[in-house]
């Protein structure tokens, strides 16, 4: 290095004077970014809702429970007595394709299963985490109707989730639960609606049946 | 200030908006694809639910269906009368429990749950399931029978009873979907359903019989 000579100095360009605010200004928003990306994108509204998984047999709940009005305990028939609601077994769907659409492409599976007595493969669309203890009979039996958590399945071609499943919904529910509360043996009907304001219809019925849904930790995890 | 930098920034932002897009999208639409969970925590555990499936088995089930040949604790069913409407002098002619206003209301309830889309509410044979098979003229559908006639009317309660049970000639068996109790609570109701059908004068108590004119 040679004396005299300027070592080092390098002069920042004036423009570069900008990025002094503009720096300020992404510290505050970059960070505002990220969140609203995490609760936006990790929320169960959009990471649970909407999923519609394709099922082995074009089965649809808008013809059978919608159109032909089969209620939905013909195939669930554990709701109202057990933890979990039964999907129909193939014998059940044979009970009318036996004689109804015996050559139809589309029942292809539910024969086959007829006949080696495996089960068809459903897909299962709702799905707590396996530390969630869900109880069907103990809403179904109390007047919560399917419509509450399901949404209109007997609009559906193909079953969809329409709700969270998350634990804030549920306690959304258990916390407040009037708007969603009918007298129990229209559970089934998905297009009942209350006689007057559901507010005070429901907190009638809360009333009479004495319900009081508990919101302690050990109800939904053991 | 230099171009590149400024169209770099506008670059970022640009980019920035299609992961929101991305989501946006996510929430208006189904999907396929099960739910991605960021923190596992334990909520997939090594354990069989209900209706779960098991690569132990040949057939994959869980739930493991009843052995052949097995009768399970407590399930002996030695009661013929009341678990098969039928003892050893024939099908049983009165009922083999009390018939109540609930009972008639379970009926009610259960018949128009598994009986009604074939034989129709009032048991006419003409449900919404008849109707759509008799339109499909297949051929291969026998039409569900009418309660209403002389020959299901004398059939005993136990004979119904069995008919739900095991099933007649083209009626499939409904003894596994509906228990034994609510099979009984269906014939009180299918009897009540035959009476309503084949009212006459005299079955109205004769005091009120006078207004019936
Ligand atoms: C004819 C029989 C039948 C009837 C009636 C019926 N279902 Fe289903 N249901 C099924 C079958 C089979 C499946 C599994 C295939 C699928 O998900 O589409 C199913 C799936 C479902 C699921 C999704 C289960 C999962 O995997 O999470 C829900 C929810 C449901 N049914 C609700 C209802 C409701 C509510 C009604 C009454 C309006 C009803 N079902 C009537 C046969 C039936
Ligand atoms: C109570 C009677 C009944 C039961 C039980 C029933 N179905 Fe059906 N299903 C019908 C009728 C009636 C039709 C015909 C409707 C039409 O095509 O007009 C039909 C049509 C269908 C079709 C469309 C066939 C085609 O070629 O268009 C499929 C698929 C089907 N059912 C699947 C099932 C499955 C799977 C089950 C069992 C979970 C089941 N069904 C149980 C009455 C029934
Ligand atoms: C309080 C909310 C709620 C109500 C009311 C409700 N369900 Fe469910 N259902 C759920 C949840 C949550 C699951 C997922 C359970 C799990 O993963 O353990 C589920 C699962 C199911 C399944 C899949 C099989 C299973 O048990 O996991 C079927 C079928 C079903 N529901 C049908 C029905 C029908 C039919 C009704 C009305 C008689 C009904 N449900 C009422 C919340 C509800
Ligand atoms: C739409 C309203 C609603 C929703 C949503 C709901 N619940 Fe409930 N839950 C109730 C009502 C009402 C009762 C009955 C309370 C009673 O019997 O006093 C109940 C009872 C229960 C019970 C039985 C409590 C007991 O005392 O035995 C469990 C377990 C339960 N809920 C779990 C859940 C879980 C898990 C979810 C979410 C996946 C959920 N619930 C969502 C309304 C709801
Ligand atoms: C009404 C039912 C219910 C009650 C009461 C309840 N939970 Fe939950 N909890 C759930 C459900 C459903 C989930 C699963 C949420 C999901 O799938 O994202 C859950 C998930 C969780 C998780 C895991 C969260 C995650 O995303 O990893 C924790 C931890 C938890 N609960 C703690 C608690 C504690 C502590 C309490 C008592 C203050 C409590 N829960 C009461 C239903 C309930
Ligand atoms: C899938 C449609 C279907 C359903 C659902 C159904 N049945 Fe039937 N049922 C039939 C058909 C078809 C016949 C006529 C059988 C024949 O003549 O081959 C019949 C005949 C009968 C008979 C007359 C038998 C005789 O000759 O004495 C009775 C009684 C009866 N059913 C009762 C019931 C009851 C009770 C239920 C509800 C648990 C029920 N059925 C549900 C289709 C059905």
């Amino acid at each position: 290095m040679m004396r005299g000579e300027q070592v080092g100095s390098f002069v920042f360009p004036r423009w570069t004077n900008v990025l002094r605010p503009v720096l300020a200004v992404a510290l505050v928003v970059v960070p505002a970014y990220v969140v609203v990306l995490l609760a936006y994108g990790a929320s169960p509204r959009t990471t649970n809702v909407g999923y519609q998984p394709v099922q082995p047999v074009p089965y649809s709940h808008a013809l059978h429970a919608g159109q032909l009005g089969i209620d939905c305990r013909y195939c669930h028939n554990t709701v109202e007595v057990a933890a979990h609601a039964a999907l129909p077994p193939t014998q059940t769907c044979m009970n009318c394709h036996a004689r109804i659409r015996t050559t139809s492409p589309k029942l292809l599976p539910v024969r086959e299963s007829y006949a080696t007595g495996l089960p068809i493969p459903w897909v299962r669309v709702h799905d707590l985490p396996d530390y969630v203890y869900f109880n069907h009979s103990a809403h179904v039996r109390r007047g919560v109707g399917c419509v509450e958590c399901h949404g209109r399945v007997d609009t559906m071609e193909v079953v969809t989730q329409v709700h969270r499943l998350s634990m804030g919904w549920c306690l959304d529910c258990h916390r407040h639960p009037e708007p969603h509360l009918r007298p129990p043996d229209m559970v089934t009907k998905m297009d009942w609606v209350p006689p007057g304001d559901p507010e005070t219809y429901g907190r009638q019925l809360r009333q009479a049946n004495n319900i009081n849904p508990s919101t302690q930790c050990w109800t939904c995890h053991r | 200030m230099p171009r590149g930098l400024i169209y770099g920034a506008v670059l970022l932002a640009a980019l920035a908006l299609i992961p929101l897009a991305l989501i946006a999208r996510a929430r208006v639409t189904t999907s396929g694809v099960p739910r991605i969970q960021l923190i596992q925590d334990m909520g997939r555990q090594p354990k069989f639910k209900t209706q779960s499936a098991n690569p132990m088995f040949a057939d994959g089930r869980a739930m493991r269906p009843e052995v052949p040949g097995t009768v399970a604790r407590g399930e002996l069913h030695e009661d013929g009368a009341y678990w098969a409407g039928r003892t050893p002098d024939g099908w049983v002619m009165a009922f083999p429990v009390a018939v109540t206003d609930q009972l008639m209301r379970r009926g009610q309830e259960r018949y128009d749950i598994f009986c009604a889309p074939c034989h129709g509410l009032a048991g006419y044979g003409d449900g919404p399931v008849a109707k759509r098979a008799d339109a499909l003229q297949e051929g291969t559908w026998t039409p569900p029978s009418s309660y209403h006639t002389d020959l299901v009317r004398q059939r005993p309660v136990g004979f119904i009873f069995n008919t739900i049970s095991n099933g007649i000639r083209n009626m499939p068996a409904y003894g596994p979907q509906i228990p034994v109790a609510d099979r009984w609570a269906i014939v009180a109701y299918v009897r009540a359903l035959q009476r309503s059908q084949d009212a006459r004068a005299t079955n109205v108590p004769p005091e009120l019989q006078r207004q019936l004119r």
